[in-house]
């Protein structure tokens, strides 16, 4: 049985659908990356499996259970399940490093604050961050930040983490601490959704590629099936053009 | 111009005006903190609150900032005992006041409101927090920051210019106090003088306590005077 399963998935932005349909699974541990041109609906992909955009049809299963996006509880225990790390990292800027981190686990899962602080010091070990617990998002470069973003996402123990372009609004020197963060995830068995254009690592960590379209999964499959031998003219165009530069 | 300025009657009743000033600070507190909360209901339901709702927090602030803060002091005074409602002068002022700050506080904490990033609103969605405590988390404490500045300076407002209204319905403020003492020993110049700078001491012993207020909870660097 997948980890996640998508089936059918629509989504809509207002009276506008973006989603038409959206399927693909990743199994446990595993990675899985969705690549495409942007506004192919990468992001609302994400967004839709954490409850931020409704899906109108379809199903979303953990495990084989199916969340029932209609049910504020549903919703949040899905939450408790996948953590997503947004683009633009939206760390809380009112509060430290270790704050951020220890925030939601402390007030809202009211897990003692002892034991969650030592676990959110471990994974600012983790992304490398160790020395900046007490320091400011805003006194952090944009890699840095969103290492924080990722041990923040971290700290909630998803079984599934979803990054959304984690490294696109990095200066190139920085996308690498980022990219080892994510493999070292991967060591440890984390199930991940992946949306990047750093197409090197996704072909180096991803079990399987989904290519996606104007809000369609246009074909599914091996990194080195989907790169080297793209069965569809979409695909072979996109990476044609992202490819080459 | 061969005025003689004697001030021994004031300083003999010194203790007195001191008094007043005292309840002006406590009045100026209690009616911000007050204003304070009333202002951040009526953001927080502007911003994410159903039509109605919005509707009458419109009401409620166009018809206070739209009339003197006397009229509405005077309403509690002397226009609800009418239908049996007595409150005490100090009471009418506190509330008067609260009521009063709070729709000034509703505009200026909504900008604040406006300002909020949507980005970490939604991160705190998705990392389990009700809208209540993305408010508390979140919001507050980005709009403590954000416009403490603003806060600190209408702050003021309430404390000086807002708090001797009180004076016109009998409450014992510095205003009230200092017109009671000169209407006895007609040293009219010595004590307004004398009150004057009570008023100032007030606000910059508040300006300086807002400004290390704002550097220890929310890292605002304002300028201590
Ligand atoms: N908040 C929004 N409101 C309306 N349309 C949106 C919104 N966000 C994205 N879209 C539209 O939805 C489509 C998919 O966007 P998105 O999921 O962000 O694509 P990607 O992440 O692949 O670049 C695009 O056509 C985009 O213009
Ligand atoms: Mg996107």
């Amino acid at each position: 049985m997948p980890h996640l399963a998508v089936s059918g998935v629509h989504a809509n932005y207002g009276a506008l659908e973006v989603l038409h349909g959206i399927s693909f699974d990743v199994d446990r541990g595993g990675i899985v990356s969705l690549v495409g041109p942007s506004g192919s609906g990468k992001s609302t992909v994400l967004r839709t499996l954490v409850g931020l955009t409704r899906a109108t049809r379809g199903t979303v299963e953990i495990d084989g259970d199916v969340i029932d996006y209609r049910s504020a509880r549903a919703i949040r225990a899905a939450r408790d399940r996948m953590a997503i790390v947004f683009q633009q990292y939206n760390l809380f800027q009112n509060m430290t490093v270790l704050r951020n981190c220890t925030l939601a686990p402390v007030k809202i899962k009211r897990r003692p604050r002892s034991e969650v602080e030592a676990e959110a010091r471990d994974l600012l070990a983790l992304v490398g961050l160790a020395d900046k617990a007490d320091a400011y998002p805003d006194e952090l470069s944009g890699g840095q930040q969103q290492r924080v973003a990722i041990a923040r996402a971290l700290a909630l123990r998803p079984d599934i983490l979803l990054l959304d372009e984690v490294t696109s609004a990095l200066d190139p020197e920085l996308v690498g601490e980022v990219l080892d963060t994510i493999r070292r995830l991967s060591d440890e068995g984390m199930t991940m959704l992946l949306v990047s254009h750093e197409m090197g690592f996704v072909r180096e960590v991803s079990n399987a590629v989904v290519f996606m379209d104007a809000g369609r999964v246009v074909e599914t499959g091996s990194p080195a099936q989907i790169f080297d031998a793209p069965r569809s003219d979409r695909a072979r165009d996109f990476f044609g053009k992202v490819l080459r530069h | 111009m061969d005025y003689t300025w004697q001030f021994n009657v004031v300083w003999r009743n010194f203790d007195v005006l001191l008094q007043g000033a005292w309840l002006t600070f406590q009045l100026g507190v209690f009616a911000f903190a007050g204003g304070t909360l009333v202002g951040l209901i009526g953001a927080a339901i502007k911003t994410y609150g159903p039509l109605p709702a919005r509707l009458l927090v419109d009401v409620y602030v166009v018809f206070i900032t739209n009339t003197p803060a006397l009229i509405q002091i005077y309403f509690l005074y002397f226009g609800l005992p009418e239908v049996g409602v007595r409150w005490s002068s100090e009471a009418c002022v506190l509330i008067g006041l609260t009521l009063n700050a709070g729709a000034y506080l509703t505009l200026i904490l909504r900008a604040g409101f406006l300002s909020v990033r949507t980005t970490e609103m939604e991160a705190g969605e998705t990392l389990g927090m009700s809208r209540l405590q993305q408010i508390r988390y979140i919001v507050v404490p980005h709009i403590a920051k954000s416009i403490y500045p603003a806060l600190a300076n209408f702050f003021i407002v309430v404390l000086v210019m807002g708090t001797s209204v009180g004076a016109l319905i009998g409450v014992d403020e510095l205003t009230g106090t200092a017109i009671n003492l000169s209407t006895v020993n007609y040293r009219w110049l010595e004590y307004f003088t004398v009150t004057a700078g009570l008023y100032v001491v007030l606000t910059l012993v508040a300006s300086v306590g807002l400004a290390l207020l704002g550097r220890w909870a929310f890292r605002v660097k304002a300028r201590i005077v």
